[in-house]
């Protein structure tokens, strides 16, 4: 690969409006987090520019060692992705497996209009896509393998925009199959029942809803900007202040806010908590604050964690065994 | 006018660079190069027995939609056999003919060659895509007594399109099969009619100039060929772009040179659809063109080892791009298929003109598939799932399917298939096309939804989380 193309396959999502990082989406959350700061915090513009480019955040070593992953996973997923199984290959065998069904046929319901159909998939795409993603995100937090893993996102305690990419490489793949999986889902369905009418409204190429979920400060939930809603809105929408929320290291906050756009999937499940006014949040992981800044732990612990884990099971298992033949005995 | 005129200029500008090398750009003339050859020809190129027999073929499709519903059966299939089996007397010209200003030289097939039919020139091994395990020509002699006996070439219980069967299945059966099979495999070898002997007693041309032009004209693309766009080629066989196809402005379109017959119609017919990313008609013909120049260049001596391998790549590639347009075939028709089946939905009751246009298609689909199996290589495993998935019948409206023949050689329908279960056999089978032939094209790809949803999805390969 050539430098040129090294250099722009890392650092091209800041120009790929489908990533949260677009250029383009993190001046506006600028921009909102600057009128949120003078109009509804009463700062003034000066103390605001200070506040949000605050260098104790921007380059604390927690943010630091963002950056360096941001660039290293850039790279791993270059090698790893064309090994993962697609949406195409998922949505292919789906759509196959389909036809085997007699329920409806093949475009039953491609003579509904366009405009319904392609509102239809739009809406659905995204909300089967924010629900896997919710799902997922839970699932990391209870299972003691996942959360071994997914504690590496936690670890960071400054926020900033670049935070949604201190991942685990292992966590990115289950990311991505679930993406597949989500996706493969839905075209397959939607283009089995209503044809080739299926399309999604979109900006600048992203689902529309999506787009409006960037362009209103998606990238705020990894910042020190704790903006907050309505607590009605808070109810079907996550605020930057809920996800920040979601990461402090009080105990109270521990496994809320799972969603990503939308938090009916908390308050359904149990798992919703609204922002909290003037509360002030320490973020992190109790226990792990030396892999906050140090790149091969947070490459390296994961497995030492899982490792420890399946030791301790086996160990258990052993244990467990002794004691049945002791007993017999 | 315009377009004679930018049609006329381009090939004035194009001739001295076509010539550049030395070596015609168009199929012909070429010069006699027949060592001792002492009589007044001056051009040795010849394939007329090959247009004969497209012109044969083309008549014989337009008479297989003939049919009364069956008093006119036994004359009708007379009429058809003269074509297919051949006759005594001259036969007119029933298609391509004059439509409107597409003036054509020739009415009679003598006038292009005499004596020549389909029958003799007919892949005549086992045919297992149809009923009856029967040979290629048995199986073309039970279409044409069926066709004869249809109402215009249809027959609704059975679904059956019967020219489109016929026509379809004899592009492969005696063009790709004589071509491939015959004249590009054998007749390219060095004791087979070598280059330093006339190709028969008293011919003009040399034994491996005429195989090669042989195998050229059943491609049946016009001389001027690589002078075409692939939307040219398909305007000439469709009777519409008269300019493009008069190359010598003589005023009428020459059959033996100037015509565009199917399997290069077909050829360019792909590479103006679909994905437009391939070239079969000009890869194919550039090939021909080379072989003949390669031929040309022997001065009438025995080819050496190393021009007749330069001819065994060049038919290599000839066959290989020819395999795939069928293939592609294949492909397109099962999506038209399948797209029929949502119409047929569709139409509810009022479904007479959708079904004859799914017969229509599923026509043309069975036939392309058996042109596909009557080449050089036995497809094998390919073939036996290629015809499972097509099954001997289109299923009909009441999903009963053609199973076999009676003891008395009617048409048995003992079996039904849901449309769902059919649908998914021709996603196998466009699926198969792309596996086994790698076609590229792919016009009326039923999974081309998918993929354009799944690419402005766009993948979640970055590892981002909250």
């Amino acid at each position: 690969m050539e430098l040129t193309e090294y250099i722009s396959s890392v650092f091209g999502d800041f120009i790929n409006p489908k990533k949260r990082i677009f250029l383009g989406y993190l001046l506006l959350s600028l921009l909102i987090a600057l009128l949120w700061l003078v109009t509804v915090k009463r700062t003034n513009l000066t103390n605001a520019l200070a506040r949000i480019f605050d260098r104790k955040i921007l380059f604390s070593s927690s943010s630091k060692a963002d950056y360096k992953l941001f660039v290293f996973n850039q790279l791993i997923t270059l090698l790893i992705s064309p090994m993962l199984i697609t949406q195409l290959t998922i949505g292919t065998a789906i759509y196959f497996f389909l036809h085997k069904q007699s329920l409806i046929a093949p475009s039953e319901f491609s003579s509904l209009s366009t405009s319904m159909i392609i509102g239809l998939f739009s809406v659905s795409m995204f909300v089967i896509d924010d629900f896997t993603k919710y799902l997922v995100h839970r699932w990391m937090h209870h299972w003691p393998v996942l959360w071994a893993i997914h504690k590496v996102h936690h670890s960071a305690e400054t926020l900033t925009p670049i935070t949604v990419y201190r991942v685990h490489p292992l966590e990115g793949v289950l990311y991505a199959l679930r993406s597949a999986v989500a996706q493969g889902v839905a075209i397959s369905i939607f283009v089995f029942a209503f044809g080739n009418a299926v399309d999604l409204y979109t900006i600048l190429g992203v689902n529309v809803l999506v787009f409006v979920f960037h362009v209103t400060g998606s990238n705020l939930r990894h910042s020190h900007i704790e903006i907050r809603y309505w607590p009605w809105l808070e109810r079907f929408l996550i605020s930057p202040a809920q996800h920040q929320l979601h990461h402090s290291i009080a105990e109270k906050h521990y496994d809320k806010n799972f969603g990503a756009a939308l938090a009916i999937w908390d308050w359904m499940f149990g798992s919703l908590h609204l922002s909290e006014k003037d509360e002030q949040l320490s973020f992190g992981v109790i226990g792990e604050e030396d892999a906050a800044s140090s790149i091969g732990a947070l490459y390296w612990r994961p497995f030492r964690d899982i490792w420890r884990l399946f030791s301790r099971r086996a160990q258990q298992a052993k244990d467990l065994v002794g004691r049945a033949v002791g007993a017999k005995l | 006018m315009l377009k004679l005129m930018t049609i006329v200029a381009s090939l004035a500008m194009a001739a001295p660079a076509a010539m550049a090398d030395g070596h015609a750009q168009t199929y012909g003339p070429f010069p006699i190069t027949l060592q001792g050859y002492e009589g007044d020809k001056t051009d040795s190129t010849g394939y007329t027995g090959q247009i004969a027999r497209h012109v044969l073929h083309d008549s014989l499709k337009k008479l297989a939609g003939q049919g009364d519903g069956g008093s006119n059966a036994e004359e009708l299939e007379a009429q058809m056999l003269a074509y297919f089996s051949g006759s005594d007397e001259d036969l007119p010209i029933i298609a391509p003919a004059t439509k409107g200003d597409f003036v054509v030289a020739q009415t009679m097939v003598g006038e292009i060659s005499g004596g020549k039919n389909i029958e003799g020139k007919f892949y005549n091994g086992l045919m297992p895509a149809w009923p009856g395990a029967m040979s290629g020509v048995d199986v073309a002699l039970n279409m044409i007594s069926n066709a004869a006996a249809s109402n215009a070439g249809f027959s609704p219980e059975t679904g059956y399109d019967w020219g489109q069967l016929i026509s379809k299945f004899t592009m492969g059966a005696m063009a790709y099969n004589q071509a491939v099979d015959n004249y590009l495999d054998e007749k390219l070898g060095a004791d087979n009619k070598p280059n330093n002997a006339p190709y028969s007693d008293g011919a003009h041309y040399t034994g491996k100039e005429h195989s090669w032009d042989e195998a050229f004209g059943y491609f049946g693309a016009a001389a001027h060929t690589l002078a075409l766009s692939a939307d040219d080629a398909y305007a000439i066989n469709k009777l519409s772009d008269f300019a493009v196809a008069d190359a010598n402005g003589d005023g009428a379109v020459d059959l033996r040179t100037e015509m565009v017959f199917g399997p290069a119609y077909y050829a360019a017919s792909f590479d103006r659809a679909g994905t437009q990313s391939t070239d079969y008609l000009q890869t194919i013909m550039q090939a021909y063109i080379d072989g003949r120049n390669v031929i040309t260049d022997a001065n009438g001596e025995a080819l050496t080892d190393d021009q007749r391998a330069q001819l065994v790549s060049l038919a290599s590639t000839i066959e290989d791009n020819w395999e795939q347009v069928l293939a592609e075939a294949v492909f397109k028709y099962a999506g038209s298929v399948y797209k029929d089946i949502n119409a047929l939905a569709e139409a509810g009751d009022d479904n007479a003109e959708a079904y004859r246009t799914y017969a229509k298609h599923w026509g043309e689909l069975k036939g392309f598939s058996m042109a596909l199996q009557s080449g050089r290589n036995n497809l094998g495993e390919t073939a036996v799932t290629m015809n499972d998935l097509i099954l001997f019948g289109p299923p009909t409206l009441d999903n009963s399917y053609v199973t076999g023949f009676d003891s008395d050689g009617n048409f048995e329908m003992d079996r039904r298939i849901t449309w769902n279960d059919y649908q998914l056999q021709l996603l196998q089978l466009q699926q198969l096309m792309v596996d086994k032939f790698g076609v590229q094209s792919r016009v009326n790809d039923q999974l081309a939804d998918l993929e354009g949803l799944a690419e402005s999805l766009g993948s979640a390969s970055t590892a981002e989380t909250d």
